[in-house]
């Protein structure tokens, strides 16, 4: 009888076994099928894939995927534990206390602990290494291990952001072996703890990402992330149609309407933290007077700019900063478009319309620069004012921009501002405080209020968000009245991709992340 | 022969020394600091200084031309500043591609426009040649760019037969090839016809059509024999073009060659890497110029270099 049974039960169980794994396959989401590959078409190839090294943001999104972030920060701002479980900060703003995550190995099997962390740090802070960016951690005067998850942050003066500072890619950190393995040359072979692996980088062509089989977080849905270097967004577009790739880094604004009408492709522009401005002399020529510079503002018709140059790529500036950070206000005044008001003010500032002003503008560096530019100069020229408009490539203009305010000959010219993480600090101290005039900053409108440095020096030490947020908008309102700039708009960050992928999680910050995207 | 082959080889010498020179010193002439634009513009001062210093910027300008020629000597073209890596590797990475790249476009070149400049000066002021002068007005007016694009649109998207960029299969080098052997197929097609025209004129075409021989025989082994001297001087000196000045293809195509490789050079103002691949650019150019001049010898048996 028991033979009999045994006999029958092998007879059944193959068949349950195949109706067991149907069922599963059944209930299983869709989303959770493993995508076998990624095809992500952008405009450059990487420089460096050194988290300490790199500045452009779309290297630092793939340095985010091969390093993790200490804290993610989402679309709306709110900030995330990653390789960071969660941070302390003394009452006088001055010490951070963090708290790593536990469990963490980097790819190549080294243990994340205190000891890597104060090791990023003193990377950072050695004025040997090539770290661009560390005027954005500047305040951090040294880490000290507490323990072997612990590290204190020493500021040397608070700096109430420190915490959304913390989730750039700036202080990601570096296996120290691979370190010690390639010495500066890590910068081509990044080992990091994150969800993803270098496994190809073909110069000019491709960098192949494959996923890191010993990742602590949650597995990622694609096996296999490759960007492909395609310098020119029509071919990006063409390769988009073809289904040569699946994601398309920012296509021409010209064609959004058209990719977005068809069936295949989803168009995604989130806005962005970059602003793009005039800026305006404030304390040489025509524009120190305060008149001229909101006769500027009203002559100028921002919603048009958007619409017809930008084909609605971006949206007016209605505050000093993007909407998107953390201490943005919608200005109560708007300097909406009205000519009459314009020549008005002009008026009664004393104008001189005998003279010409001389307008700079980069060619290529943002979004239709040169053409928002001549446009500018027409609304001006529509005004009565002369208006001289000068084209330079990147390197050119920049070296002028930073000309102290004796050697500067800059009266108007047009740049771009995007905050490296959703917060208005870098936005309003970056640009209108003192501190940054030229040429120890790129505050080239020269905008000096001693007021105003006097808010941003408390916003940094108030702890409070509550606090920081009234005193970040008494800023915004006093320079939106003194017109440093002409507030032209703020960019989105266009990305069309396949309308198979869901869940692509795109940020202000002009990043993505496929890591747990699903596929239809 | 070999030592008029040794000779011009020490000739390249002084040539790329010329280069370098003029090369150093006009790029330290262009306004914009090479470490801001690396340092990106929200660097402080301090930090830019530092990465000046790092790359040896701080330094007079004739040491550091000095350091630049020490390093060639010993063959080595520094390191980029962008990538940090040194320049001879990036430019390793990419050099085979602009090579198989330009060669595939001069042989599509050679194989469509000799025979079209033949045809049309076989019957001048016909309705042929008429076709071939108005085909190579057409390929020499029409921009690449739009032409690269107008391709990729018939063949990528709508027949979806070929990729529309990137490298990998034979596939990704038809539509590349065919955009920059565009523009050297019409050079070489009016190259032909005149050069073979004036030949045809000559008496020994007339003699050997007195003599009942074949008009093929006369076509190629007289006419066209004769009229390869110029012909292939105008092929060596596209190659030597194609090599440099194919940019724009490479930039629609997504090809990753040498050409965009020194655009964002310059525009990232990375000193070693533009100086290095000019220089190996350089060398290519006289190289191809001098096979250019052997190969005489080889068409045409009055030439000597003894």
């Amino acid at each position: 009888m028991q033979k009999q049974n045994v006999k029958r039960f092998g007879r059944v169980l193959p068949w349950g076994v195949i109706a067991a794994i149907f069922l599963f396959w059944m209930v299983l989401p869709a989303g959770a099928a493993q995508i076998k590959e990624l095809k992500i078409g952008i405009g450059v190839d990487a420089d460096t894939l050194n988290p300490q090294e790199q500045t452009t943001t779309l290297f630092q999104n793939i340095c985010d995927l091969i390093y993790d972030n200490m804290y993610y920060q989402d679309q709306d701002g709110n900030l995330h534990p990653r390789l960071l479980s969660s941070h302390d900060v003394s009452e006088d703003g001055l010490t951070w206390t963090l708290h790593l995550q536990k469990g963490v190995k980097f790819s190549d099997g080294t243990v994340f602990n205190a000891d890597v962390v104060k090791l990023t740090w003193d990377r950072i802070l050695n004025p040997d290494m090539r770290v661009p960016l560390r005027f954005a951690v500047s305040m951090v005067k040294e880490a000290v291990i507490i323990d072997d998850y612990t590290v204190q942050l020493n500021l040397a003066y608070p700096f109430a952001p420190l915490d959304a500072t913390l989730s750039m890619s700036l202080v990601s950190a570096i296996s120290p072996a691979a370190l010690e393995k390639y010495g500066e040359d890590v910068r081509q072979h990044p080992v990091g703890p994150g969800p993803y692996v270098l496994s190809e980088w073909v110069k000019g062509d491709r960098i192949v990402l494959t996923r890191n089989e010993e990742y602590w977080g949650k597995t990622p849905t694609v096996d296999k992330l490759t960007f492909k270097v395609i310098p020119e967004a029509t071919t990006r577009e063409a390769m988009l149609r073809t289904g040569e790739i699946d994601i398309c880094y920012k296509p021409l604004p010209s064609n959004v309407a058209s990719l977005d009408k068809m069936d295949d492709i989803t168009v995604e522009m989130p806005l962005s933290t970059r602003t793009i401005f005039m800026g305006l002399n404030t304390q040489k020529g025509v524009t120190t007077d305060k008149k001229v510079r909101q006769a500027f503002n009203y002559a100028v018709d921002k919603k048009a700019i958007v619409e017809r140059i930008l084909f609605n790529t971006a949206e007016p500036m209605d505050g000093p900063v993007s909407p998107k950070v953390f201490g943005y206000m919608k200005m109560d005044h708007q300097y909406d478009y009205d000519p009459d008001k314009a020549s008005q003010l002009l008026k009664e500032a004393g104008f001189d319309f005998s003279k010409t002003i001389s307008m700079r503008t980069p060619n290529g560096r943002y979004l239709f620069d040169k053409q928002v530019s001549e446009v500018v100069q027409a609304y001006l020229q529509a005004i009565g004012v002369k208006v001289e408009l000068r084209t330079y490539d990147w390197p050119t203009y920049v070296a002028g921009l930073l000309k102290p305010i004796e050697e500067s000959e800059l009266e108007v010219f047009l740049l771009g501002w995007g905050p490296l993480f959703l917060d208005a600090d870098m936005g309003l101290y970056g640009q209108f405080t003192t501190e940054v005039n030229p040429p120890k900053g790129l505050g080239s409108a020269f905008y000096s209020n001693p007021v105003y440095d006097d808010i941003m020096k408390a916003s940094r030490k108030a702890q409070d968000p509550k606090e920081r947020l009234a005193l970040l908008k008494q800023a915004s309102e006093m320079v939106w009245d003194d017109c440093p700039w002409i507030w032209l708009h703020v960019e989105k960050f266009v990305l069309a991709y396949s309308s198979k992928i869901k869940n692509l999680a795109v940020t202000p910050t002009e990043k993505f992340f496929p890591t747990y995207i699903t596929m239809e | 022969m070999i030592h008029f082959l040794m000779k011009r080889l020490l000739s390249i010498i002084p040539v790329l020394l010329g280069i370098s020179l003029l090369l150093f010193f006009m790029l330290r002439m262009l306004p914009g600091d090479p470490a801001q634009v690396l340092a990106g513009q929200m660097a402080s001062p301090e930090d830019v200084r530092i990465i000046r210093i790092q790359m040896g910027l701080d330094q007079p300008l004739y040491i550091q031309y000095g350091v630049f020629l020490k390093r060639l000597v010993h063959l080595d073209l520094g390191v980029s500043a962008r990538t940090q890596n040194p320049v001879i590797q990036e430019i390793w990475a990419r050099l085979p591609n602009t090579i198989l790249l330009a060669l595939c476009a001069i042989t599509l070149a050679c194989l469509f426009g000799i025979p079209a400049g033949v045809v049309a000066a076989i019957r001048p002021y016909s309705w042929i040649d008429y076709l071939v002068t108005l085909a190579s007005l057409f390929g020499i007016s029409m921009p690449v760019f739009w032409l690269g694009l107008m391709l990729m649109i018939v063949f990528s998207i709508t027949l979806q037969w070929l990729p529309a960029g990137g490298i990998g299969t034979w596939k990704h080098l038809v539509l590349p090839s065919i955009t920059l052997a565009s523009f050297v197929v019409a050079f070489i097609a009016r190259m032909t016809r005149s050069c073979m025209l004036e030949v045809l004129s000559q008496d020994y075409v007339t003699t050997a059509r007195s003599k009942g021989l074949k008009e093929k025989v006369i076509i190629v082994k007289h006419a066209l024999k004769n009229a390869l001297i110029p012909i292939i001087t105008v092929v060596g000196l596209q190659f030597g073009l194609l090599l440099g000045g194919a940019v724009l293809t490479e930039t629609v195509f997504a090809w990753p060659g040498l050409g965009r490789l020194i655009v964002d050079s310059i525009l990232a103002r990375d000193y070693a890497m533009i100086q290095g691949s000019i220089l190996i650019f350089g060398l290519l150019y006289t190289l191809v110029n001098l096979l250019v001049d052997m190969t005489y010898a080889f068409v045409d048996p009055r030439v000597r270099y003894d």
